[in-house]
This record gives structure tokens, sequence and C-alpha cells, in this order.
């Protein structure tokens, strides 16, 4: 019986599994070691101990939903392709020039970004169109045949084609990609009409370069794993997980890999939005806390919030993804002293390799990992469900080094030292989170803190403490958070289309109405053929609009039915009621353009269920005690296990729960109940 | 220090965050252009001194960060709690405002009924008033007519609006609800403020937060220094100029002296023109300020990339300008375009540091920012459509070890262009080529980022294209350490067709049907001899089009052939150099050469002193008369070649020397700065 399914996700250090079987409702969790030569070779043999593990058959899997960094990864290493930039003519700096940013104001040293195709391989071609799409210049066939020899001379083994206001019509872009692409056989040509048809072509020949960049990458990926999923008798459709915490199956993620760049952070936000609805809550902080960094991220009502202006690398992009903003602590990062005796922690990772000092793989400097076993957090032996032994002494010795230079004497100064530099963390996170919802105008109180990845649950209760949260949801299976994710993620694709019309203007209701009748078809169309998972499909509408002459629009929801008229007096209300909530003023006088239109189609995958705790079962006593050093004192703490916890119990802090992927530390003060489906509710009080 | 390490580390990234936190409460719910998207405004802590202990790292205007917001707050009398100052007077706020668009407010935070610090914050307003829209016009002679003058009052008394003074200000600027609403969202910062501050207090105590005001200063000071150490103790002097005054065509040069000892910095203004009859103007009350120390805090932040910014950044730097000089005026001079100048006292700075430490510093930036701006007549409105096509800088100076940023200047300002597509949807305009410059950059063993060009068609007849901030057009952006200059900025009419024609330094040019018009930006300075350079690093060059085939053979004696590098040729071509090798140690390009062979350092110093002891109203008069002594031309028309009216130096320099001795001579000061 086919009812399993398997959410994959590979990262640099582990490769997670989730799998959620629809025979009893159960999820079973799993972790492979990732092998970075050759990342589907993890994939494959988690895969086999995962269905082990869960006692099924490679022909009981109905669905594999899978995402990696692979892509991501490729662009800031700068690994992509040997590729080509094709633009119009006066445009050939366009990458160069980017939008003349430099990326410090005091910094002279600090370089620009490498652009992403070097200056000789962007080529000019006499093909051009005006703002209205009315094409002034068509290149003659001797100039696409000479350039195309070139290209070839050249060895590229990827061409992207960006020319001038190609958003308005695709025609002549198209002309010109296609003539390129059938004198280039085996090149990909990929062109920014197509990808994402929006108005500013430094950030469309980004989308349209980048996809180029990592296509031929991603295709022998994909095509490697398909085979082995094929070897192992796995016979279920393959989904990629997309940037904006949708999936995509394999071969629209194939033919269009920028959209699944950004979406490792973006599957777990999805998972914590889903997990926070069930148990009632609508408004969430996502926290999850990895080796070099920690990405937050707001979900309201069940939904996780998007971005247009986001960075891959060292470029922006444009696409609609799910908004996570980074900070530069994790769990690699380096606790140390400047010269004039002064604690720092980070930017400095350990990374995994050669990693915290009690990793003992070469790295000597104590790390915030460091920390958490000199304190007691962490019981050495427990790590990764004891498969990764911890070394505690070599923590304390780094950490001793920190404390002798701090000054703090003792025999407990190692832990001292550990006390000061999770502070430190803790106070820069609460500052970054206090920032992020500023920018947003967000109070942070009325918010629950979901944390996952290795060290979320961790250090979520310092953290909340610190910036005054008031409740904690810690999820059954934190550690393999993304792949739970990837099975939560409905089918899901976003289309653009830039129209610059004047609501006021003769004939634009129709005219914007025809538009976004025509993205719902191309939509409809390519949802239709996702597959069968998908059962209903959902359209949604946007507009982007703003008061003629201003530089920035407001993206305004439409409504279904308005979206079939556009009527300009209803339209127009609602963006001055959107412009009125955000400035607190309209203006009624200025006349109202709408620039771009987007339509976002959600085809809905059955939920999967989340399995319930045993009623019946009653609680047992925690596992052991140990000591935990906390506000300048040992505390004697018991540790719960996990999956030993039962429905309905609750216990106060200070208290350790284990569990195979993480430790999650509750704090004097606070409170932990388990609920019905597992999630431990960590509240004050 | 009191406070403890951890604890310092811990409240100096709160007080940041703090500070950062207002400004991101400011933009989101700021009104404005300038405020939203521009970013054209700042947030901070000030201690009871009125300096800030935390400014942003990220967000808002980047230079303010030595502003002293102590002169205000001692003139609006004693403050109660929810009271807030307002001012834009850069002569009252004694260089708090250093323009009228910029006003800032000032909360004296309390607790326990004394205060603890101060909230400040400023938004560039998009109209106070004055002579022109938008208030700033470089031919603004006096402050009057730059726009509503506000001292140091109260905006707020006890949490309440004082609507009197919301009342003036709303009548006396074009745009009051926009203006009013930015108001609105620097009291939202200032609220923010209050709040953490609040926060801080109750969790780590009063006396913790007041040690750790002291200490997070202390703290950055103590790291400045280590930098400050690395010049090495001397004196050091280096000027730069501005190609003229607007009312004529004299330029105006910008001395600085520096004296270094054991990482303390003393910078002497000394021998900087008088004030001038434009906006030019940098009000600084002649005191530390941050329009005179930029580069000195680039310099720092580039040294230690984490420090943290605050007043600490400068303890160790002290200034002298002078009363009446272009750096120091006085009361009513006009300020609005301060940040022209304000560019240059950049170079300067970035010259005489580089003297003291040549590994440490970069030749020129390129030194412009040209807001090319298209006004055309809207058929549909009626109106004047008026908008930017982009804001063009030039490239940025090589240093040793890496070649300057190409088309990139974040020296003064980090502004974003325009799209190319957007600007052709608002303006009837086709752009034909927005590039890189070819061979702009200097050369150098490392070289200076090469400049933009843009030429666009205009489509309509009748449209005026403007130019402001349109420099470097005399004197080029200077190489250092054997590194030849960047390419002067040109402004061409139909270039490459029908009726080309150089149209030089533009206030405003109307434009028909079919006309293009192109902007050429300087390009930055070169570092370091460019024989030396690595012919490959030259090959690049050529390869990906920064630099041409002729000038590798005459710039860089490299010697290509068929896309290789012909090794014989080159080192035979590097071994007889057809010049000198090095011009030490800065080279400004044949103008600034043949200006300095008449108007020299010496005599220039001399002049400016003695101008200075005039009354203020005879300056600017006799300074004319002294230079239409020597070449009428400067004051009779614009625009001349500067090797064309020096045709005589010999003579002219004589003259100069006799035109200066007929000035009455001040005493001369008895000490330097150890008698301050």
């Amino acid at each position: 019986m086919r009812r399993a399914r398997v959410g994959i996700d590979v990262g640099g250090t582990f490769t997670d599994f989730v799998l959620s079987n629809g025979a009893d409702g159960s999820l079973t969790y799993f972790k492979e070691p990732s092998v970075p030569s050759d990342p589907s070779l993890a994939v494959e043999r988690g895969m086999a101990a995962l269905l082990d593990r869960a006692r099924l058959e490679p022909g009981d899997v109905e669905l594999v939903v899978h995402g990696t960094t692979l892509g991501l990864n490729a662009i800031i290493q700068r690994r992509g392709a040997a590729m080509a930039l094709v633009v119009s003519r006066g445009n050939r700096d366009v990458l160069e020039i980017a939008r003349c940013r430099m990326p410090s104001s005091y910094d002279f040293s600090a370089p620009k970004e490498e652009p992403l195709v070097p200056r000789d391989l962007v080529f000019e071609i006499g093909a051009r169109s005006a703002f209205d799409g009315t094409i002034l210049a068509r290149p003659p066939v001797e100039e696409i045949a000479e350039l195309a020899e070139t290209l070839k001379s050249r060895g590229v083994a990827a061409v992207a084609v960006m020319l001038l206001n190609a958003y308005v019509d695709p025609t002549l872009e198209t002309e010109v990609a296609d003539a390129l692409a059938s004198r280039l056989p085996g090149v990909l040509v990929s062109r920014s009409s197509q990808v994402w048809p929006e108005i500013r072509e430094y950030e469309r020949a980004l989308v349209a370069g980048l996809n180029a960049y990592i296509h031929p990458l991603l295709e022998r990926y994909y095509a490697t794993l398909t085979r082995r999923m094929g070897e192992l008798g796995v016979a279920a459709p393959l989904y990629i997980t997309a940037s904006n915490g949708g999936a995509l199956s394999v071969d629209s993620a194939r033919a269009r890999p920028i959209d699944t760049v950004l979406s490792g952070p973006a599957s777990g936000v999805v998972a914590a939005a889903r997990i926070a609805l069930l148990t009632g809550r609508q408004e969430i902080i996502t926290f999850d806390m990895g080796g070099t960094s920690s990405d937050f991220a707001v979900s309201k009502g069940g939904e996780p919030e998007y971005t247009t202006r986001t960075d891959v690398g060292e470029f922006p992009l444009i696409l609609p993804v799910v908004n996570v903003s980074s900070i530069g602590a994790g769990g690699g990062s380096i606790v140390r002293v400047d010269k004039h005796g002064v604690l720092k922690v980070g930017p400095e990772s350990a990374g995994a390799d050669p990693g915290p000092a009690s990793y003992r793989r070469g790295g000597t400097e104590a790390a915030i990992t460091d920390c958490y076993v000199a304190a007691g957090i962490i019981d050495p032996d427990a790590f990764l469900g004891g498969r990764m032994k911890l070394d505690r002494a070599a923590a304390s010795g780094a950490l001793e080094r920190v404390a002798q230079r701090l000054g703090m004497t003792g025999e407990d100064r190692a832990a001292q030292a550990a006390e000061a530099a999770l502070s430190v963390t803790t106070a820069k996170m609460a500052t970054e989170l206090f920032k992020g919802l500023a920018q947003r105008g967000l109070d942070p109180r009325g918010f629950a803190l979901i944390p996952f990845g290795g060290a979320g649950p961790t250090h979520a209760n310092l953290l909340a403490e610190e910036a005054r949260l008031a409740a904690i949801i810690v999820p059954p299976g934190p550690g393999t958070f993304c792949a739970l994710g990837a099975i939560m993620a409905d089918v899901k694709r976003d289309y653009v289309r830039t129209v610059r019309r004047r609501l006021s203007d003769d004939g634009a209701p129709q005219a914007l109405a025809a538009t976004i009748a025509g993205l719902e078809r191309e939509a409809t169309d390519w949802v239709g053929s996702e597959g069968a998972i998908v059962e209903a499909t959902q359209l949604s509408a946007e507009a982007d609009m703003r008061y003629a002459g201003q530089a920035y629009e407001l993206h305004v929801a439409i409504p279904a039915a308005l979206g079939k008229t556009m009527a300009a007096r209803e339209v127009g209300e609602l963006f001055h009621q959107a412009h009125e909530r955000l400035y607190g003023f309209r203006d009624v006088d200025s006349a109202i353009e709408v620039v771009t239109l987007r339509v976002r189609v959600v085809g809905r995958v059955p939920p999967i269920a989340i399995p319930e705790l045993d009623k019946t079962a009653t609680a047992v006593e925690p596992k052991g005690r140990r000591r935990v050093f906390h506000r300048g004192q040992w505390l004697d703490v018991p540790v719960f296990l996990r999956d030993r916890l039962v429905q309905g119990q609750g216990f106060a802090g200070p208290a350790l729960v284990e569990q195979e992927d993480t430790t999650t530390w509750i704090i004097p003060g606070w409170h932990a109940r388990v609920d019905a489906v597992g999630n431990l509710h960590v509240s004050r009080g | 220090m009191r406070t403890d390490p951890v604890l310092l580390e811990i409240l100096g990234n709160k007080v940041t965050a703090c500070a950062e936190e207002m400004s991101y409460t400011l933009q989101r719910t700021g009104r404005t252009l300038y405020v939203k998207e521009t970013a054209d405004f700042g947030t901070a802590l000030a201690h009871l001194g009125g300096k800030f202990f935390a400014y942003p790292r990220a967000i808002g205007v980047s230079g303010f960060i030595d502003l002293d917001c102590g002169p205000a707050i001692r003139k609006a009398g004693a403050l109660e709690p929810g009271d807030v100052i307002i001012t834009n007077h850069p002569y009252e706020s004694e260089g708090l405002a250093t323009h009228l668009p910029d006003v800032h407010v000032i909360q004296p935070y309390f607790h326990d009924g004394r205060i603890v610090c101060y909230g400040w914050a400023f938004i560039h307003a998009s109209d106070v008033g004055g002579r022109v829209p938008s208030s700033i016009s470089p031919t603004n002679d006096e402050l009057f007519q730059e726009g509503l003058l506000i001292p140091p009052l109260k905006l707020v008394r006890r949490g309440q609006l004082n609507p009197d003074v919301v009342a003036m200000i709303r009548a006396n600027c074009r745009t009051p609800d926009a203006n009013i609403g930015d108001i609105k969202a620097m009291l939202a910062a200032l609220t923010v403020g209050e709040r953490r501050v609040a926060d801080m207090i109750a969790q780590h105590g009063l006396d913790t937060f007041m040690a750790a005001q002291e200490d997070i200063i202390a703290y950055t000071a103590m790291r400045a220094r280590e930098v400050l150490r690395r010049l090495p103790d001397g004196t050091y002097s280096f000027w730069d100029y501005l190609d003229d005054d607007l009312a004529t065509d004299i330029p105006i040069r910008v001395r600085a002296s520096i004296t270094v000892k054991d990482g303390e910095i003393a910078i002497d203004y000394s021998g900087t023109d008088p004030q001038v009859l434009a906006s030019y103007n940098i009000p600084t009350h002649g005191k530390r300020h941050p329009w005179l120390t930029l580069r000195l805090a680039a310099f720092i932040c580039t040294q230690d990339k984490t420090i943290a910014h605050n007043e600490g950044l400068f303890r160790h730097v002290h200034i002298t300008a002078p009363k009446g000089s272009i750096v120091n005026p006085e009361f009513p001079a006009a300020v609005g375009v301060r940040h022209a100048t304000a560019i240059r006292v950049n170079d300067t700075l970035n010259g005489v540091l580089g003297l003291a430490a040549p590994h440490l510093m970069p030749a020129a930036n390129g030194g412009v920012v040209i807001p090319v701006v298209l006004a055309e007549h809207d058929e549909a409105t009626g109106q004047r459509n008026v908008i930017v096509i982009e804001p063009m800088v030039g490239g940025m100076g090589a240093r040793q070890g890496g070649d300057g940023v190409d088309g990139r200047d974040s020296g003064i300002s980090n502004l974003a262009n325009n799209p190319l597509e957007t600007v052709e949807a608002d303006a009837s305009i086709r752009v034909l080529d927005y590039s890189l410059r070819r061979d702009s950059g200097g050369p150098g063993q490392w070289r200076g980022g090469v400049g933009l060009c843009l030429t666009f068609e205009v489509l309509k007849d009748g449209s005026a294209v403007l130019g402001r901030g349109m420099e470097r057009m005399r004197f080029q952006p200077w190489g250092a350490q054997g590194g030849r200059p960047g390419a002067l900025a040109l402004t061409i009419l139909n270039r490459g067709r029908e009726g080309e024609r150089d149209l030089g330094k533009i206030d405003m040019v109307l434009l028909n049907r079919g006309d293009t018009m192109t902007v050429l930006t300087p390009g930055g300075g070169g570092f370091g001899d460019p024989y030396l350079r690595e012919p490959e690093a030259v090959l690049r060059d050529v390869v990906r089009g920064f630099v041409s085939i002729e000038a590798a053979e005459r710039d860089y004696g490299v010697i290509l052939r068929d896309g290789r590098i012909d090794e014989a040729a080159t080192s035979r071509r590097r071994g007889n150099r057809p010049e000198p090798a090095l011009r030490q140690p800065i080279d400004g390009g044949p103008a600034r050469d043949a200006w300095e062979t008449v108007f020299d350092d010496r005599r220039m110093t001399e002049l400016a002193r003695r101008l200075l002891a005039l009354p203020r109203v005879a300056r600017g008069e006799q300074r004319k008369r002294v230079v239409a002594a020597v070449v009428p031309a400067l004051v009779q028309s614009k625009a001349n070649d500067i090797a064309k009216v020096l045709d005589d130096p010999a003579r002219q320099s004589a003259e100069l020397g006799r035109t200066i001795e007929r000035l009455p001579a001040p005493p001369r000061p008895v000490t330097g700065r150890a008698a301050e």
C-alpha cells in the first residue's frame, strides 16, 4: 500500500529525513551525514535506513519531497556554469553597474560584488524595444549567427538573454533566444521575459542569469537522484521544495531551478506555521539556530510572511520568497576575548569542520556549542543520540582560557565564561529580533517562539526570557524540521507581469483584468500538470500599486471577484486603505498606478497526520539529573527524555528535555507542558 | 573602565541596536521618499554632554556620528519629561544642523526625575521654504534665502505637541503634510528609544547604564587610537580644489595639515579659502565636526571593521577650522550645498592621511555626485515632469593592493541608481548607453576605478537637462604614489553625431527631439607606478574592456598582439619609458600643475590668512580683486582653460605675490595648537 510520504532536506552537515506513514499516522525521523562531494548518495543511504527504521518497503512510498541547498551553495561559492549574458546594445554593463551601491558606506577597502558574468562574456546585440513594447531594432540574421559562433568558441554551457523592456512584450527576446538556441545545441538558453517578466533590468537579468547559472548543476543532480531512487525501488513521484514555501514537481524544478534556491529555510517556516495553527497560535516567530547563523521569520495565521526583496549570496533576488532574516550567531560562533579584554562572540564560526573544541576535530577555540557542554546544558554523551561523542574537557579547557582573559577565577570559571558567552549571544539575538520586528512594525510580546534546528530549542528559552516573549512551542522533531516542512508543503508557484497602467485610463480595468485572467490561465495549466497529489487548487492575485510619481509600490491583495473586473474605484480604494495603514494618510488627488500584477497558484496537497501521543500512558520520572550552571550557580536539574513524555504532562524549570536531535533547556521561572501531539509548550510561571 | 567586559559587550550591542531600532521605526513610519527610500535620516543616543554613545551601523546617514547636541540642548532651557527640542539652525545649533532641510529633534530621557541620556533624530525634509522648491540651490548666497530657520526650541512640552510651532512650520514650507508626517515619524523613533532605555535601566540598573555610556565610548576610543597609531608621527599637508566658486571662475581651495603624535591627530584647515557667496559653506562652528572628519572615520572603520560607531572614534582627533573659511563660515553664509565642498574636504583629508600612511589610503575617488535631471512638459497634466534620470558618480581610487571600484563611489553618499526601464517609462527619453567609461580610471600599478557614461536621446522638444554637482571638470582626481589621475568629467551634446559639442559645466541645457546628451564621470586616481602593473592584469583589463589596447601601451607600457602580451616588446617599452617614472607623491594632472605654478601653496595659504583678517563682507571682493589682478579672465568669464590663461607664469606669480603683499598682514599667532 503506497501511503508513506518522505520529506528530505539536504544540508551541509546532515541530510534529514521525515517519513509520514499514512497507514498508522506515525512519523519517523532520521539523520544521515551528508556527502558534499556526492549529495544524492546520502539521500540514497538515508532513504534505505529510514525505510528500515519505519519498517516499510520502497514500494510503500507514495511521494518524496526533497529540498537542497545545492543551488544556493553554487551561487555563494561561485561554482555554477560557465555562462554568457546577451543584452541590448548600450546595456553591456548592467551587471557591473548593478544598482550602483557599495556594500559598506564606511569601509573603502570592501570590494563590490564579483559580477555573475565577467564583462567579456556579456554581449550586446542590436535588439531593442521601447518602454511600450514597440520593437526599435531587430538584429539581422548574420549578427545572431556571428554571436552564436562567438558563444560556441567561448565554450559556455549556459546563456541568459535579457533585453531592455522585454518585460512588456517577450516577442523580440524570444526571437533572439530561439535563434541562439537553435545554433547552440546542448546549451541552455534562459530568457528573462519567460523566467520573470518584471520591470528593472538588473534584477531581471539576475533572475534569468542565476537560473542559467545553476541549471546544469541541478540538472545533473536531479538526474542522479532520480536514478538512485529508482535503483532503490522508490517509484514515487519526486517533488522539490521552493523558496516561496511551496513544492514543485521535479520537472518544473529542472525547468526553472531558480525557484528553489532559498527553499531550505522556507520549509522550516512552513512547518512551524502549520504546527502553530494546529495549537491555536496565530502569531509566531521561528528561530532556526544552526552552526554559523540563526534564522528568524514571522508567520501570522498559518501563512509565512513573504518578501520580494531578498539576497542570494551577493545578489538581490526579486522573486517572492518566505521572508527569513539571518544573524551571524550559531552553535559554531567562536568565543573570544579581544585585546582590550572585551568578550566577543562571532561573527567568525568554527563551522562543522574543525567545529567547536568539543568536537575534537582540530578546533581549539571555544564555540557556543562548547558553552552548552561546559555549562551542563548538553550531555556530551547524548549528542545526536550518542552518535557523536563530545569532549567536555576540551570544551572546558577552551573556555578556561577565555575565563582567564576575563579575569574569572574559581573552579567553575569555565562555566562562568560559558554563561557569559551565552548572555552575549542571547543579547545579540534579541536585539536583532527587535530590529527585525521594528522594521515590520510588530510588537514582540504577542508572539510565540518556535525553535528548530539542532540548537534552536537549546537556546530558545534564554532568548525568550531576554526578548520578553510570552511562550515557546518546541515541535516534536525540531532537528529535522525542514524535512517535515517539505512534506507539509503545497504545490505553489508565482506569476508576474509588469503592466504600468493608471487606474483612471480608459480601458485600464479591462486590460488589467485580462492580464490577471491570462496569468491565472498560465497558472492553472501549470498546476494541472503537477501530478496527482494536487487536490483543490486556489488562485490569488495581488497588484503592486503606487501614487503616480512614487518610487516604490505597495502590494495589495485583490479579491477573486474584483480580479475579474478590476473596477477602478474598488481597486483604488483598496490601495488607499493599504497606504493609509502603512503611512497614515491617503492622497485622493493623485492618480494611482498599477505597476505589476501577481498571481499565485496553490495546489493543495492532502495534509499529513500529526500523530497523537498515547492518552493512556502515565508520566514517567526523569531519566536522571545533572548540574547546569545558570545565573552564577550550579542547579540540580532533572533530565527528561522527549519520547517518554506523555500528553498533558507538565513540569517546571529548571529542566532539560533530551531527544536524538536536540536538547531543550527550560530555565527557572518557566513551565513546560506537553500537548496532544507532543509539542512542548513552555511559558512563564 | 568600570563596566565588566561581558556587560560592556552586551550593553554595547544593546545601545547600538536601540539606535538602529529607532531608525527602522523612523523609516517605516516616515512619509517621504527622502526618508523611506533614500534613507536620508539618522537616529542616535547622546550622553549628558550631548555627543553620541550609540549610533546605527547600517541604516540611515552614515556620517553624522560626531554631531554635538550639546549647544541645542543648552539653548532650549530647562527640560522636563516629555519635552522634545527641534532645530534646523546651523549657526544657533553650532553645527548640529548643517543645512536647513535637516530638521533635528532631541528628547531628554528621564529616570527617577533626572536625565539619563538623550534620544536624537534628524530627517532631510523635502522642503523648508526659501527661494527654490526643495530649498537647496547652489546660487543662494545668504542663509535667509534657504528657508525657515528654527532655533533650538521646544516642539513638544511635557508630551504635548506645541501647536504654535507646528503652525509656524506648516506655514513656511511647500510640503507641510509631508514635513509634519516625517517629524511625527521622528517622534515615534524617540519614543522607541525612550522605551528601550527604560528597559535597559530596568534590567541592568541605572549605575551600570550610566557607567556603560562612558565605557562604551572609551572602548571605541581605545580601538580608534590603535588604528591612528598606524599613522607615523609627523606633520603632513595637502590641498585640493573645487573647480570654481560658481560666481566666478576662481577655484576654491581646501587645505588640511595634520600633526600626528602617538595616535593623537590634530587637523588644521588653515589655508582653506574664505567662505563663498554660494551655498557651498560648511557650518561647523569651528570645532570637531563630522563633515571635517568623515574620511578619517572611514579610515578607522576600514582598519577596524567591527568598531562601534560613537564619539569615541574621534576622541583623539583635534580640529582647527579658521573662522570665516568655507569650513567654518560666519552667519549668515548660505550652506545648502555644503556636501559639494564636503566631497573635496574628504579628498583633502584622504590625501593628507595618504601622505602619512601611503599604504593605507587610496588615491582620490571620482569625487562627484551628479544627479542628471530632466524637466519636460507633460501634455496630460499641463505640468512640468521633473525626474532624476541617474545620480551619476565616478569610480573609486585605487589603493595599495587593490584596484579602484568601477562606476561606483561610496565616498560621501551611497545612493542606488534608477533602472533604465523605469526611467524610460517615466520620462520621454531613450537611453542609448549606460556603461563603464573605458580608459577613465587613473593608470597605476593598481588602476583607478573607471567612471560612468550615460547617453540618452530626448524624444520631446523643449526638454531641459539640469546638472548640479558638475565638478572635476578642471582638476582631475589625483593619483597617488606614482599613480596617474583619473579622467575629467565631460558633458557632450550629440556625441558622434552632427552638431557634436562639448557642453562643459551645465546648469541647464535645452534640448530638442532627437538630440542626445552624454555625461561622462571621472575615474578614480591610480596608485603606484603603472609600469609596475602586472602585464596580465593589464591584459585582463583590455579583454574586459576597461582599458584600450592603445592605453595599455601608452599608460602601462604593455604591448599586446593578437590578444596576448608581447613580452619582448613590453619589456623593451618598459625599459625605455618615455617620461619620468615617479611624480611623488600625488599627480593631479596638468591643470593642477599649471595652476600651482602661479597659485602655489605658500602664497595661497598666506592669501587665505590675510583675507580672513578682513571684515567678513570685504573678503569675497578682495579675493576676486587679487585674482583679477593676476588673471582677469577668471573673473570676467567662465570655463577658462587654466593652461591658456596662465600664459606667463613667472610674471603672474610675481604679480600674485605683490598683490597679496598689499593686503594688510594680521599678526601671526604665537604658538600653534599647544596654546589651545
